[in-house]
């Protein structure tokens, strides 16, 4: 798909580099995700993927298409969602009138095949009531939605999806994330998707590419990502801050490798089970009153855990 | 890949519907450009019609007028509607989504501006039939015919202009100044409301070049009788090599600033 690709962008006079030799690819017909922070370099990545951005250096192909030489065989072949895109289509026409503008026009889709998947499709996502709407009067969430059918209505060979479930509720985000598989899987659509979102890519993706500060830290399966937490248990503690006091008695109990801070607070550690009245009793002694718990290791702590390596890398670099 | 005739006739029902939808726009829309051609008659009285009459042979200025206020309304869309149609799908993220699909960018903003023509007739035609009105004298079947297909292929090589200025867009975003800068030039140097043949030489070689001028002076002449500024043939050479040249530089122009454009990305953000 892409192979040593590097992106710098001009902004304000200074050069910032988004993607910074990346390579990965993704396999014909397989559900892909592409992971990693906030300003890790996903969207850029997509966009260049895409035809809608220019790479500073290396190639990239799509379908067998390089994006920058062959541009317009790579549009025929995608479908694309961007971030942010719930704006994106005729406010004062309908959601099926929408649709069928952008397949029909856009996409070449002949007008009874698209009037017919549009249904088809607004059926399979719970959204049939809602066809006749004008796109103004839709909520966020379902404008986004809108823009997700949009983006596979005329059955791309590719789909990137950017973002897609980010302003949907978690009910409709089950459902559209199941129907959009569902439907890449039975038309051979090779999905490609960005995502913060840990459940999602757990429960959509075959394999994944982590992506921080444009570099590849890891591709592979969500179980092999889960696995690059190189500690065997998790301990989680119901609290979502620690004062630094107890933060480094917690790091200093035998086995225990890191920590972590969000939702919950989790600790990573070699025997979860040997430490845990350690814990308790750290908790009491601190006067902090939370329930703890020992856990699986999820996604969501590989993704803290890469970003936290790339971290400490750049501030011993630094 | 589309095709441009359906990207035209798409965009034209498209426009159309959402028109429809505004109901109180579209219907103050269409008496504004009645009472437009009527408020005409105003000017008219203000006017010195001896001095009309001998540089053009008409001392009619309410159709004079009319006709050229008709070129300003296909002049806005042809310049700059394709500009403010890239201004929204920048703001509304759009953008993105129509540069990943694979048409020709040239014929979408040409097939948009075309649709907008389509669209602004609705709201021309009370003013063109009140300036119609005012000509029956010298009207003709045929001369409305030559004059309205002068002035498609007059606006036709305008809107290669707007598919320059739009194509700006994608590059420098703002570019508003430029429309107004032209807008005025526009209106100034090509015989709108002052005959061509009144300035002074060196701006009426300047309106020579822009392509409004021989279509605005080919419709007067068909449909008032009017003088020209040149022969008529060399007024139709003139106005389709203007159109071919601009064609060809149009399309120059988008292929370079998207190009140019996808450095820093289409988007906004």
């Amino acid at each position: 798909m892409c192979d040593d690709i590097v992106k710098v962008y001009n902004s304000g006079g200074k050069s910032v580099t988004a993607l910074d030799h990346l390579t990965l690819s993704a396999r014909e017909g397989e559900v892909f995700g592409l992971l990693g922070p906030n300003g890790a370099g996903k969207t850029t990545l997509v966009r260049i993927l895409t035809t809608l951005l220019r790479a500073t250096e290396g190639r990239a192909n799509v379908g067998g298409y390089d994006v920058d030489k062959e541009e317009s065989k790579v549009r025929e072949i995608i479908g694309y969602a961007g971030q942010d895109s719930e704006r994106s289509a005729y406010f004062r026409l309908s959601v099926r009138e929408n649709l069928l503008y952008f397949a029909h026009t856009l996409r070449d889709v002949p007008r009874a095949i698209a009037i017919e998947r549009i249904d088809r499709i607004a059926e399979a996502v719970g959204f049939a009531d809602r066809l006749n709407r004008h796109f103004t009067a839709l909520s966020g969430g379902e404008k986004q939605l809108v823009i997700v059918m949009r983006a596979i209505l005329h059955n791309p060979q590719i789909c990137f999806l950017d973002e897609p479930s980010k302003s949907l509720d978690p009910v409709t985000a089950r459902r559209v994330r199941s129907f959009v598989k569902d439907y890449a899987q039975k038309h051979g659509m090779t999905l490609c998707l960005t995502t913060h979102n840990m459940l999602e890519a757990e429960e959509v993706c075959e394999r994944l590419a982590f992506i921080n500060r444009g570099r590849l830290r890891f591709i592979g399966t969500p179980k092999e990502f889960k696995r690059r937490v190189e500690v065997k248990e998790t301990i989680e503690i119901g609290l979502n801050t620690l004062d630094t006091q107890v933060e480094s008695s917690l790091l200093r109990l035998p086995g225990v490798s890191n920590l972590t801070k969000g939702t919950n607070v989790r600790l990573y550690c070699d025997d979860a089970f040997d430490i845990l009245s350690d814990v308790v009793d750290l908790m009491k002694r601190s006067g902090l009153k939370a329930p703890v718990r020992m856990v699986e290791p999820s996604l969501e702590d590989a993704f803290a855990f890469l970003v936290r390596d790339d971290e400490g890398e750049v501030a011993n670099n630094g | 890949m589309a095709n441009p005739l359906k990207l035209f006739y798409m965009a034209v029902w498209r426009d159309l519907l959402t028109l429809t939808r505004y109901k109180a726009n579209f219907l103050f829309s269409i008496i504004t450009s009645a009472l437009f051609g009527l408020g005409m008659l105003l000017f008219a009285f203000a006017f010195n019609t001896s001095l009309l009459e001998e540089t053009v042979g008409s001392a009619n200025y309410v159709a004079f007028a009319i006709f050229g206020v008709s070129f300003q309304s296909w002049q806005s869309i042809a310049l700059w509607r394709a500009s403010g149609m890239f201004q929204g799908e920048l703001n509304t993220g759009q953008i993105d989504y129509t540069f990943s699909c694979p048409f020709s960018r040239y014929w979408y903003i040409v097939s948009n501006i075309a649709a907008s023509a389509v669209q602004e007739t609705i709201f021309f035609i009370p003013m063109l039939c009140v300036g119609l009105w005012f000509t029956k004298e010298t009207l003709t079947a045929m001369g409305l015919m030559l004059g309205l297909v002068a002035t498609m292929v007059s606006v036709a090589a305008l809107a290669q202009l707007g598919t320059i200025f739009a194509s700006l867009v994608l590059k420098y975003r703002q570019v508003t100044a430029i429309f107004g800068f032209f807008n005025f030039a526009f209106q100034m140097l090509t015989g709108m409301f002052i005959p061509l043949q009144l300035l002074p030489l060196p701006l009426q070689i300047i309106g020579q070049s822009l392509p409004q001028t021989f279509g605005m002076d080919l419709l007067r002449h068909y449909v008032m009788g009017t003088k020209l500024i040149m022969a008529i043939e060399y007024e139709w050479a003139l106005l389709f090599v203007q159109l071919m040249a601009l064609a060809l530089i149009a399309k120059l122009a988008v292929l370079y600033l998207e190009r140019v454009a996808k450095e820093q990305g289409l988007h906004y953000i």
